[in-house]
């Protein structure tokens, strides 16, 4: 079978629901495709080819009002394995109660195609090497250590339920990342005096910038050599979009959801409908945006929808599942995970809307203050104004007359998400698709924000 | 299975390998989560597949494929065969550019079968009673307004293994690993707060069978859980300053793993980690010459030790299990390494601390089983002999450390300001910072084995594609002088 054929996967999964004796069935299909070169101070370190699927059955077992429900999965597309997990499931409903709070499973929807990029997927070594190899001659130049990775993934998913509802898409995925460090590559270890980090994804690996990568990693190692101590203290900063995508993501995992809203844990609760932010401020969750698209479905097969988290500054509704809209008596936006789950609805496709300043105006505007260009280990003390904690990484600058002038040694920040999002002075008009340390990716430009809290000193 | 895997070597080998290693994996899982009062997670995840892993020309190369339960001999060889070009064909294309061929410490040629002793296989309890059981604990947690979610929660892993190896090594492993726990989450008076049993992110886990779950009492520990977390939501927040610290073992576990564990592997030493989880400062210069802590610190890397979560016969490059001191009377001793960075520091042998998730995965150095010693203090005596003032922290709430593993902040779910040499008043969200060694140097005591207690992570994260693995951490309370505690507000 072949993940990627719409006809594969679809007729798989219908023959598997209609083996099901359960009332209401759903069958998952996905399919990943990935491989990459992964490379450190003595070049290549790992190299993979590799392949994997996952068959995700959910059953339901009608009773009164309500329905058992319960899920289990298999790696394998034999049938054996699949009516095996089948029973597995069945065998969890029966000892699940029966929930009245869930819809029957939905029906058919149209939803846009998406396809996987073909030179993605065909993607080879000898062309990763290419890339690979410019990075290492690139640092050899500069006597710095090169860590990176350079990954192409296609990925495939499709759904049948017992209801009619038959939706299929696939996606791509490339990345070329560089670190660049000072240090010896004898186990003498990295100075800590100067490093620098790029990184380029798009679903199609022929726009993966491969050589700004290495250039703008090269150049930031260089020029953050012998940084300067700072006391912690509040700055102005400006954040490049890595920097930024590992704040934002917290919103994703905690703020945006229905689930944390209706259990008071969200940076939503009590503000939905209020403007606390700058009208430049507009974040959606749009999976069909053209920079970097997402899946067209959400986990249950429903229509991602486009939704509007910040507009003008002003917070927007949270985003929904099938369970979650039933229950608050809203649309379902589309954001639901596999179910049965215990996690609630999160947005999975943020865009962070570009401003008009280029990054030479956003520093510009700052009289003292920090460039960043990456956090390193953000994590989240408090969900309720989502209080932020993290390192600088990679690159930081001290700005002064609205020009960069050294490099400084790494600060920790505490800081509320909130609070950060009321002081943007200024966003970038260009933007980048960009990740963090923790699972997820969004689309953001660079920010410049007032007074923002660093903890902390370290002394490299 | 393992004639799958030998055949795989072979078919590497055939294809030009220097070395090669295949691993079936086989992954058969429970997790169930009551939340709430319902059954809101079950899932019965199986997988299996096939990883390939060569040495051609000098350069590693990995394939991997899944297999189905049922396969064959002959489905089995082709899946393996399949792999082993993949993998041979990723590192001779890569090879070229490699400035030093790989080379591996020692010759791992072991035939051996390793199974987690169980005095209760976990598989064989109903889902009945496993749900029952839940549900008890969950009701143990009601009862409060402020309460906005409940979570007890169950997790059983079978991990069966077979590995070959052109060193000739054929290694047969089961593992099992049990997790359970609960939580409640109160929202009130602006504040969220969370109390755990036995510790956060799903309780403790054990390579144990259904003996460990039972032996958390998570039915009895409900009320004070649910107690706790609404108490805290009116509790002040812990002030900020200098003061004593004692850690309930449940946040040193934490703290072990991040400023002990993660440094002291070899591969981040070197800077092949550097590019999504960071590096170390415990440059090969520092061993054996460097003050890690105090004198009362001595940290063990253990992975035989009964009921870890990392306790296995072999690593995931033929290697068996051993223990050695990392840190002893608080002087830096050993490394973590796999067998190509032991031989970068010119040891012999791995110390067998190289691991993958699954099939899917190429191994890598990983943290194993780590614990620190146990002192000679009973807690009741640690706590009369710490002044007023002093706070005793426990349960991991957030976690955040640099990029060589020097500067943290850590906040826990809770704690009490000491009063009369015991527990006073509850003070919530404290959040304490630090440089590692510093930290470690302000270790004055450490309770004893009474109060000893292994604490499993089942989910650390590291590499790039990133990998999940598991380990332990055996603690007992500790007391730290001069600790930073910073403010958590917005």
């Amino acid at each position: 079978m072949n993940l990627f054929l719409q006809e594969d996967v679809l007729g798989f999964a219908r023959a598997l629901v209609q083996r099901s004796p359960a009332h209401e069935t759903e069958v998952s299909v996905a399919g990943v495709q990935d491989s990459f070169v992964r490379f450190g101070a003595q070049g290549p370190s790992q190299n993979a080819d590799r392949e994997r699927a996952e068959v995700s059955i959910r059953v339901r077992l009608k009773e009164g009002e309500g329905y058992r429900e319960a899920r289990a999965t298999c790696g394998s597309l034999a049938d054996a394995d699949a009516d095996a997990a089948l029973g597995r499931a069945l065998a969890l409903a029966r000892v699940s109660e029966p929930n009245a709070e869930l819809p029957p499973l939905g029906g058919a929807v149209n939803v846009p195609e998406t396809a996987a990029q073909r030179p993605t997927m065909d993607h080879s070594f000898r062309e990763k090497a290419k890339a690979v190899g410019r990075a290492l001659e690139a640092c050899r130049a500069q006597d710095l250590l090169p860590a990176g990775l350079f990954q192409t993934t296609a990925l495939s998913r499709g759904l049948v339920n017992s209801a009619g509802r038959e939706v299929f898409g696939a996606r791509s995925r490339a990345s070329f990342a560089l670190t660049a460090s000072s240090g010896a590559p004898d186990g003498s270890g990295l100075s800590g005096e100067g490093s620098g980090f790029a990184e380029s994804i798009s679903d199609n690996v022929e726009r993966v910038d491969t050589q700004g990568v290495v250039e703008r990693a090269v150049a930031k190692a260089v020029s953050s050599r012998a940084p300067r101590a700072l006391a912690a203290g509040e700055y102005t900063v400006v954040l490049e979009p890595a920097a930024v995508s590992s704040l934002l993501l917290f919103a994703a995992y905690h703020g945006f959801g229905a689930q944390e809203v209706s259990e008071r844990s969200s940076l939503l609760c009590g503000r939905i409908g209020e403007t606390l932010f700058p009208e430049e401020l507009t974040l959606v969750d749009d999976a069909a945006n053209p920079v970097y698209s997402g899946f067209s479905f959400d986990g249950e097969g429903a229509p991602r929808q486009r939704a509007v988290l910040l507009s003008g500054g002003r917070l927007g509704q949270p985003v929904t599942d099938a369970r979650w809209s039933k229950k608050l008596g809203v649309a379902n936006t589309g954001h639901g995970k596999q179910q049965p789950t215990t996690d609630g609805p999160s947005p999975e496709n943020l865009i962070l809307a570009p401003g008009a300043a280029s990054r030479e105006n956003l520093i510009a505007g700052v009289e003292r203050g920090l460039l960043v260009t990456q956090f390193h280990y953000t994590n989240m003390i408090e969900p309720l104004d989502l209080v932020l904690t993290g390192m600088t990484r990679n690159g930081t600058y001290w700005i002064e007359g609205g020009e960069v002038q050294h490099p400084v040694r790494n600060l920790r920040f505490t800081q509320s998400l909130v609070g950060a999002l009321q002081a943007v002075t200024g966003i970038g008009r260009e933007q980048e698709v960009a990740g963090a340390l923790f699972d997820g990716e969004l689309v953001a430009p660079a920010v410049r924000i007032d007074g923002f809290r660093f903890t902390s000193s370290t002394d490299f | 299975m393992m004639d799958i895997a030998r055949s795989a070597v072979e078919a590497a080998l055939s294809g030009g390998a220097d070395y090669a290693d295949a691993r079936v994996t086989r992954l058969s899982c429970e997790e169930l989560v009551v939340r709430n009062g319902s059954l809101g997670s079950a899932e019965a995840p199986e997988d299996m597949g096939i990883g390939v892993r060569v040495l051609k020309d000098g350069a590693w190369g990995f394939g991997a494929l899944p297999l189905g339960r049922a396969v064959g001999l002959e489905g089995g060889q082709r899946a393996g065969a399949d792999a082993a070009r993949r993998a041979v064909r990723s590192a001779a294309a890569l090879a070229p550019m490699r400035s030093e061929p790989v080379r591996l410490a020692g010759n791992e040629g072991h035939v051996d079968e390793y199974s987690t002793p169980l005095e209760i296989d976990p598989f064989g309890i109903s889902l009945e009673d496993k749900v029952g059981l839940l549900r008890l604990a969950d009701e143990s947690m009601s009862g409060a307004d402020e309460t906005v979610v409940r979570e007890s929660s169950l997790s059983l892993r079978r991990e069966e293994q077979w590995h070959a190896s052109s060193e000739g090594a054929a290694l047969h492993q089961v593992l099992v690993r049990s997790g359970a726990g609960i939580a409640t989450t109160a929202a009130a008076h602006g504040q969220v707060e969370r109390r755990s049993h036995p510790a956060s992110f799903g309780g403790n886990y054990k390579c144990a069978g259904w003996e460990h779950v039972l032996d958390m009492d998570l039915v009895e520990h409900g009320p004070r859980v649910r107690d706790e977390s609404v108490a805290l939501c009116s509790a002040p927040a812990c002030p900020e300053g200098k003061r004593t610290l004692i850690l309930g073992g449940s946040q040193l576990m934490l703290q072990i793993h991040e400023s002990v564990g993660h440094p002291t592997e070899l591969d981040r030493v070197y800077g092949d980690e550097v590019d999504l989880a960071g590096s170390s400062f415990l440059t090969t210069d520092k061993l054996a010459s460097f003050r890690y802590g105090s004198e009362l610190v001595n940290l063990v890397a253990d992975s035989t030790v009964a009921g870890g979560l990392d306790t296995r016969g072999f690593d995931d490059e033929c290697v068996p299990s051993g223990r050695w001191p990392i840190v002893k009377d608080g002087m830096f001793t050993g490394y973590l390494t796999g067998r190509e960075w032991a031989e970068r520091v010119g040891e012999e042998k791995s110390r067998g601390s190289s691991r993958a998730e699954g099939w899917y995965n190429p191994p890598i150095v990983r943290i194993t089983n780590l614990s620190l010693m146990p002192g000679s203090w009973a807690f009741e005596d640690l706590l009369a002999d710490t002044e007023d003032g002093a706070i005793y922290a426990d349960t991991v709430r957030m976690w955040s450390i640099d990029q060589r593993r020097l500067n943290f902040q850590f906040t826990c779910e809770a704690a009490w300001e000491i009063q009369g040499g015991k527990l006073g008043r509850l003070l919530r969200r404290p959040t304490y910072q630090g440089s590692t060694p510093e930290f470690w140097a302000g270790c004055d005591a450490i309770c004893d084995a009474s109060s000893w207690e292994l604490w499993g992570v089942p989910n650390c994260g590291k590499g790039n594609p990133m990998q999940v693995a598991e380990m332990s951490h055996g603690a007992s309370p500790a007391r730290f002088r001069n600790v930073s505690f910073v403010g958590s507000e917005a």
